[in-house]
């Protein structure tokens, strides 16, 4: 629903917070939100706190992310999802690409 | 009463001729005298006639003028009997006791008919305005009694919905005044599925029953979105709505709504209208002022409505303060205002956090003279550890024989509703109502999108999902799905969800099919895709959330069963 | 005629009373004839408060016939009364009597 991008002072991370569903009508926001970015930040943080439900278009627009993000050198954390967010993220192995907690 | 209407008068008076006149005169007028000779008859014949008006001699046998005027005057109550003493008596200090006595006038002898006349005609005047006011009295007191009635009733609808919440939580003080409804203040609070607690205070604009109405949908959609587990950003956005089309113009709700969650040690604030809410930092007692940034609920329309919300990292023990305007608006005796300043100095001068709640109240209590403002609504909420809340899956058992429990629906979606309807909000929200299954609301969205989806995007649609191997494949993907959906002209999607008891908790089978040609589930891959790749995932997540899977016919039907167990 | 009682009044009062002016007189008439006896002995006795309601009474009743006169001298012995000055209220209340007497005659005249 909204998607919100705040890049930390230094410039070095970008924060991405995703309230409410997280599905492919998010994707046009979540995609612009590092792509409109005139910098390159070396990390990423997308915050889940506020997300309340996620299907398998949202992991792919992670996976995309990460790919913009360098691939296997991106440096992704994902944080504060709730318990039912992260069993989706943990049944798809995500854990093996991003950093969760 | 009509003054053209004969009226009863009392004559009191011992001497004979004297009364002969009097009646005399009174009767010429049109009206009916009743004739007594003493103070003592003249207080019987009023209470057994009821005269509308008395002539009272003051010097009488038996009882005097004046002590049957006050018997009179204590008898007739509320009813305006004007009393008019008949008197030759001329010095000062007689005419005093007259009035004292409860006298309304005077008439000297010799009686003069036409001076006589005059004032039978003033006093009934008067008598007549004075039962005018007293009707209307009596009926605007009837209609206070009646509205003090109906507020009652009032408050008690909405005590009932507003206390489903959870405001006698450990970690939450508040102040709400015992008519707030009627001064427009609202606080609700309520715990998410996920465990986070949330709180909206609201302050409408207005005061009465204007005030009033906009609090009981607020209310509901609160209560009803929050155990559900929707995000605040999604509750605040519905109350919006719903203010907005209900509400007229002009009366709308300022609110700060505040979500804590336990376990990250977070809050996040929206704040739309109301003062400054503040944390209070336990570690170093400083202050962080969280500015309304946002148009109250109720005036914008969805589309235009910002929903971003301020986050906030909190230690164990750290609070935060809410407060309507009525607190810094509060006025002492010489009419100034309380002002934000001197509540400031309250937190200022707190070397305990524990205090700060009642010393607001206190000083504000002092400041408006010892009188309890009853325009005064506080909150305050301290971030604690999750445990010491509650624990949000043990609602559910409480309840666990309240709500659906063995069911089945059935809903086919045509081209109109597939272009532009979104069934799945509608389908989770059925489905937290059966009790104990709203804890698994996530799981349950994930698998009633990817079903759906597949569905329709698949199925209906015979979109080309290796299209999504690539970021730009990806945008195209969604934008051919958006065409075909638009130019969609055949073709549906049917869901079939059936939910019967099992043991401690339910199973709950899903069925979608649709119109599509279906395709070749045999050859279907074992298990999820290369971890990395954008697509493919749908069908391995299905597998992974329910118990069951099965493809039927073509291909174009699948049923999944999904089992729950409330110990779990 | 008579100038114990004006005319004026009277004129006044039988317009009010219609039929029943004689019915009135007969009253006042009856009344006076039960006081007037009592205003010596009340005096003799030395009732003060009572003479001065006697007198009171009289006082207002003949006002209402214009028995301006009788009227005057029954103020002075309320007045005299009140004050419990003896002196000369034994001649007021034989002058009340008299007058009294010429009131009577001037009514009957009426009748």
């Amino acid at each position: 629903m909204a998607i919100q991008a705040s890049l930390s002072t230094d410039c070095d991370e970008l924060i991405i917070a995703i309230d409410g569903r997280f599905d492919f009508s998010s994707h046009q926001d979540f995609r612009s939100s590092y792509e409109s970015l005139k910098v390159r930040p070396a990390r990423y943080r997308v915050d889940l706190e506020g997300t309340t439900y996620l299907d398998s278009s949202a992991l792919g627009m992670l996976l995309l992310l990460r790919d913009h993000a360098g691939g296997s050198s991106a440096r992704i954390e994902i944080v504060n999802c709730n318990p039912e967010v992260r069993k989706i993220l943990n049944i798809s192995n995500f854990e093996q690409l991003f950093e969760i907690t | 009463m009509d003054s053209q209407q004969p009226l009863r008068i009392l004559i009191a008076d011992d001497t004979d001729s004297d009364r002969l006149i009097l009646e005399s005169i009174v009767r010429r007028e049109g009206h009916v005298p009743v004739s007594v000779a003493d103070g003592r008859q003249a207080v019987e014949a009023f209470l057994e006639q009821r005269p509308d008006l008395v002539l009272m001699d003051a010097l009488m046998p038996v009882m005097d003028g004046f002590e049957a005027a006050e018997l009179i005057k204590a008898r007739a109550g509320d009813e305006l009997v004007p009393i008019i003493f008949l008197t030759s008596l001329s010095d000062t200090e007689s005419l005093v006791r007259c009035l004292e006595a409860g006298g309304d006038d005077f008439i000297s002898k010799p009686y003069n008919r036409v001076i006589l006349q005059a004032k039978i005609k003033a006093f009934m005047r008067m008598r007549d305005m004075h039962r005018v006011v007293q009707q209307q009295r009596d009926q605007i007191s009837l209609h206070n009694r009646q509205l003090l009635q109906e507020q009652e009733v009032a408050k008690k609808v909405f005590d009932n919905i507003a206390h489903t919440g959870c405001l006698d939580a450990p970690n939450v003080k508040y102040r709400l005044s015992p008519l707030a409804i009627f001064n427009g203040d609202v606080i609700v609070a309520a715990i998410r599925p996920s465990g986070s607690m949330m709180v909206l205070l609201g302050d409408f604009t207005g005061h009465g029953l204007p005030a009033a109405v906009g609090a009981m949908p607020l209310a509901n959609c609160f209560y009803g979105m929050v155990k559900k587990g929707f995000a605040m950003v999604d509750i605040l956005r519905e109350i919006n709505q719903k203010l907005k089309q209900t509400l007229p113009l002009g009366v709308f709700c300022c609110a700060t709504m505040v979500e804590l969650n336990f376990n990250s040690h977070r809050a996040r604030i929206w704040n739309g209208g109301l003062p400054d809410c503040v944390l209070y930092r336990q570690r170093d007692g400083s202050l962080q002022p969280f500015r309304s940034s946002h148009l109250p609920l109720g005036i914008l329309d969805d589309s235009a409505f910002k929903d971003d919300c301020l986050h906030v990292d909190m230690a164990l023990g750290d609070k935060i303060y809410l407060w309507s305007d009525g607190i810094i608006e509060a006025r002492n005796k010489s009419g100034e205002m309380f002002g934000e300043e001197r509540l400031l100095e309250i937190f200022r001068e707190a070397n305990d956090g524990e205090a700060i709640f009642h010393r607001i109240l206190d000083a504000v209590d002092t400041y408006c003279g010892g009188e309890r403002n009853d325009d005064l609504s506080l909150i305050e909420l301290t971030m604690t550890e999750q445990a010491s809340v509650v624990s949000p899956r043990e609602e559910p058992r409480e309840h666990r024989y309240s709500g659906l429990q063995e069911w089945a629906l059935s809903l086919r979606l045509e081209p109109s509703t597939l272009r532009l309807f979104d069934p799945l909000p509608l389908l989770l929200s059925i489905l937290v109502e059966v009790p104990g299954l709203s804890s698994y609301s996530g799981r349950l969205y994930t698998l009633l999108a990817e079903l759906y989806t597949n569905a329709l995007e698949h199925g209906v649609l015979q979109l080309d999902s290796s299209l999504k191997g690539t970021s730009a494949g990806f945008a195209e993907y969604y934008r051919q799905r958006q065409q075909r959906l638009a130019e969609l002209a055949a073709g549906h999607v049917d869901i079939r969800l059936r939910h019967k008891l099992l043991g401690n908790g339910g199973e709950l089978t899903i069925i979608v099919e649709d119109s599509g040609p279906g395709f070749d589930y045999l050859q279907l891959r074992p298990l999820c895709p290369g971890a990395d790749q954008f697509s493919g995932r749908g069908l391995g997540l299905i597998r992974q959330l329910s118990h069951a899977v099965e493809y039927r016919g073509n291909g174009s039907e699948v049923e999944v069963v999904f089992q729950w167990d409330a110990n779990d | 005629m008579s100038d114990a009682v004006d005319e004026n009044t009277l004129t006044m009062l039988k317009e009010v009373m219609e039929d029943d002016f004689g019915k009135l007189i007969d009253a006042y008439l009856d009344d006076c004839s039960r006081k007037m006896p009592q205003l010596p002995l009340l005096l003799e006795s030395r009732d003060f408060e009572q003479l001065r309601r006697m007198a009171h009474s009289l006082k207002g009743a003949s006002s209402n016939f214009g028995a301006h006169a009788l009227t005057e001298l029954c103020l002075q012995i309320e007045l005299a009364a009140k004050a419990g000055e003896e002196t000369g209220l034994e001649a007021l209340v034989r002058a009340a009597g008299a007058e009294q007497q010429r009131v009577a005659d001037a009514l009957a005249a009426h009748r």
